[in-house]
């Protein structure tokens, strides 16, 4: 069974040997700086260049036993195609947005609206294009930005967090641009090849909107695109939930993805409890990852897969300083107690 | 008709934590009309009425939304009210100089942190998001602080927390400063590690977590 065959069937709820290892890219980080090294493809030009970002992805399945490779590796790309100023990082941080492409919700018609021909998408659509040729039997994982996440990426958080109550109407006319410009890009690269879509909106946890704007406001946003990433293209999709998930509750049941991530705070059987139905993935800490040693590693992820989990991942990003051996271990411990967990 | 100082205070203080702006317009508006004391409106109405909206927050009955429009009512009074403070009002305050630390841009929570203390009375000297780590030293420094406020949501990022202490340590100046620190990937375990003074969980936290080491620096 290769890793792509065993991811898909495992999103389907089909039998596998074992759970797959995979670190999906975007949020979810996967890739160190020990990992730009050996490929001689580093941050912030891997940003870039689309045959550098492949490289990159490439070396955390070659070499850290990461099972996929995932673009882009950051969650600014859409953002700066809509208008937001973006600072690329550096080596060792992430692209992040310095200015805000609107003021105000009366400057909702400035934004523009994602070229997926252009800039830094056109990369990603590229690099997808060179990681099917290089690896066709490893899955393509195609990252997008949470909609909640993008939308507060273009205006200023605190001004979008307050129209969450006050501005009702023009937060729902800012998020329909925002899944519109989500599924531009999506089509783009799933028409590359893309065999996975993932989501991770980071700003719309349970902690900061609350169960009932988080049903209101993320929830159909996220959603409309997973169905949509479905019925178009065939794709299924990961939505990863950052922070703590109780304060959603039954909420996280509703999500129609096919798999639910979670922080690791969240125990994969809490996980379970609250999304049965949803393939579960998670969730070793990446604290624990970055600063723990190769034998810690490995024991979080075989009580994870003990547990039950669907793909065992990191809970989040990996810190770029996390070294490939704790990686390594993660993924040869997903491997061993994976298989003897089901024999 | 002039109404009684208790009943417009009400107003002030259900207008921020019921989030109408308009109605602590209003009530503020009402308090300079009747003369009434600007120092004791803030206190007993506003700033009341905001720590109402801290105790919802704390029993997750608001979420960040409601406690940003609370604020932004708190805030509105306080513009109102504060041209009409009495010098003897201004009384010493506890200083605060807070960030988030290099590297991260996720502000709202110390956003959250810095609503609580002004609505603590506290005098907070905010640097803002991605602060550049000597520059929490500069300006504790430069405003004579008694607490030095530490935030980030990365991982990637909470080493920086540890590098400020070490700063304050070269410069022999550590004890005169307590450091908090607080943020996603931030716990109790990481505060000792580092050698800060305190940590919270969450906005409300850090007030008591401030007020209990400044009483025990006092004490």
């Amino acid at each position: 069974m290769n890793e792509k065959t065993r991811l898909l069937k495992a999103l389907r709820k089909e039998p596998v040997d074992r759970a797959p290892f995979i670190c999906p890219g975007g949020m979810m980080n996967m890739t160190v700086t020990d990992l730009m090294d050996a490929a001689e493809s580093a941050w912030p030009d891997a940003h870039l260049d689309p045959e550098k970002m492949a490289r990159l992805t490439l070396a955390a399945n070659r070499l850290a036993g990461v099972e996929n490779t995932g673009v882009p590796f950051c969650m600014t790309i859409e953002a700066e195609a809509m208008g937001s100023q973006v600072y690329l990082g550096t080596r060792g941080t992430e692209p992040r947005v310095t200015e805000y492409a609107i003021g105000s919700f009366a400057e909702i018609g400035r934004l523009r609206p994602i070229d997926p021909g252009a800039g830094r998408a056109k990369v990603c659509v590229e690099a997808i294009r060179i990681l099917k040729r290089e690896a066709p039997g490893t899955p393509v994982i195609a990252n997008l930005s949470g909609p909640i996440s993008l939308a507060s990426s273009l205006i200023d958080p605190i001004v979008f967090y307050k129209g969450l109550i006050a501005d009702k109407g023009n937060v729902h006319n800012l998020m329909k641009i925002v899944n519109e410009n989500l599924i531009r890009f999506g089509d783009a690269l799933a028409e590359a090849g893309a065999d996975v879509i993932c989501i991770a909106d980071p700003s719309a946890t349970g902690e900061i909107l609350g169960k009932k704007v988080f049903a209101d406001f993320a929830l159909p946003y996220i959603n409309a695109l997973t169905n949509y990433f479905r019925e178009k293209h065939g794709l299924p999709s990961i939505v990863h939930i950052c922070g703590d998930v109780r304060p959603l509750g039954g909420l996280l049941g509703e999500i129609a993805a096919e798999a639910v991530s979670v922080d690791s705070m969240v125990s994969i059987k809490t996980l379970r409890e609250f999304a049965p139905a949803k393939v579960s993935m998670g969730n070793v800490s990446t604290y624990l990852l970055e600063k723990g040693e190769p034998a810690d590693v490995a024991r979080h992820g075989e009580r994870c897969v003990r547990a039950g989990v669907g793909i065992l991942a990191p809970a989040c990003g990996l810190g770029p300083k996390t070294s490939i051996a704790n990686i390594k271990s993660l993924s040869r411990a997903g491997r061993e107690s994976g298989v003897a967990a089901r024999s | 008709m002039t109404r009684e100082r208790g009943d417009i205070l009400k107003d002030l203080m259900d207008g921020v934590f019921l989030m109408n702006e308009e109605l602590v317009i209003k009530a503020a508006n009402e308090i300079v009309a009747n003369n009434y004391d600007a120092y004791d409106a803030i206190n007993n109405g506003l700033i009341a009425g905001m720590n109402q909206a801290g105790v919802l927050f704390d029993k997750e009955e608001y979420f960040v939304p409601e406690l940003l429009i609370c604020s932004d009512a708190m805030y509105a009074g306080i513009e109102i009210l504060r041209p009409h403070l009495k010098k003897s009002d201004k009384r010493e305050q506890v200083k605060v100089v807070i960030g988030v630390v290099e590297g991260d841009t996720h502000d709202i929570g110390k956003n959250l942190v810095k609503i609580m203390m002004d609505a603590a009375g506290f005098e907070v000297h905010d640097l803002g998001r991605n602060v550049p780590l000597a520059s929490f030293v500069e300006k504790a420094k430069e405003v004579n602080a008694d607490l030095i406020c530490l935030s980030t949501l990365m991982t990637t990022t909470m080493d920086g927390m540890a590098t400020v202490i070490e700063m304050l340590k070269e410069e022999g100046i550590r004890d005169s400063y307590k450091v908090i620190i607080g943020g996603g990937p931030i716990s109790q375990a990481f505060a000792n590690k580092i050698g800060a003074d305190g940590y919270a969980d969450n906005a409300a936290g850090a007030i008591k977590v401030s007020r209990s080491l400044l009483a025990k620096a006092a004490a």
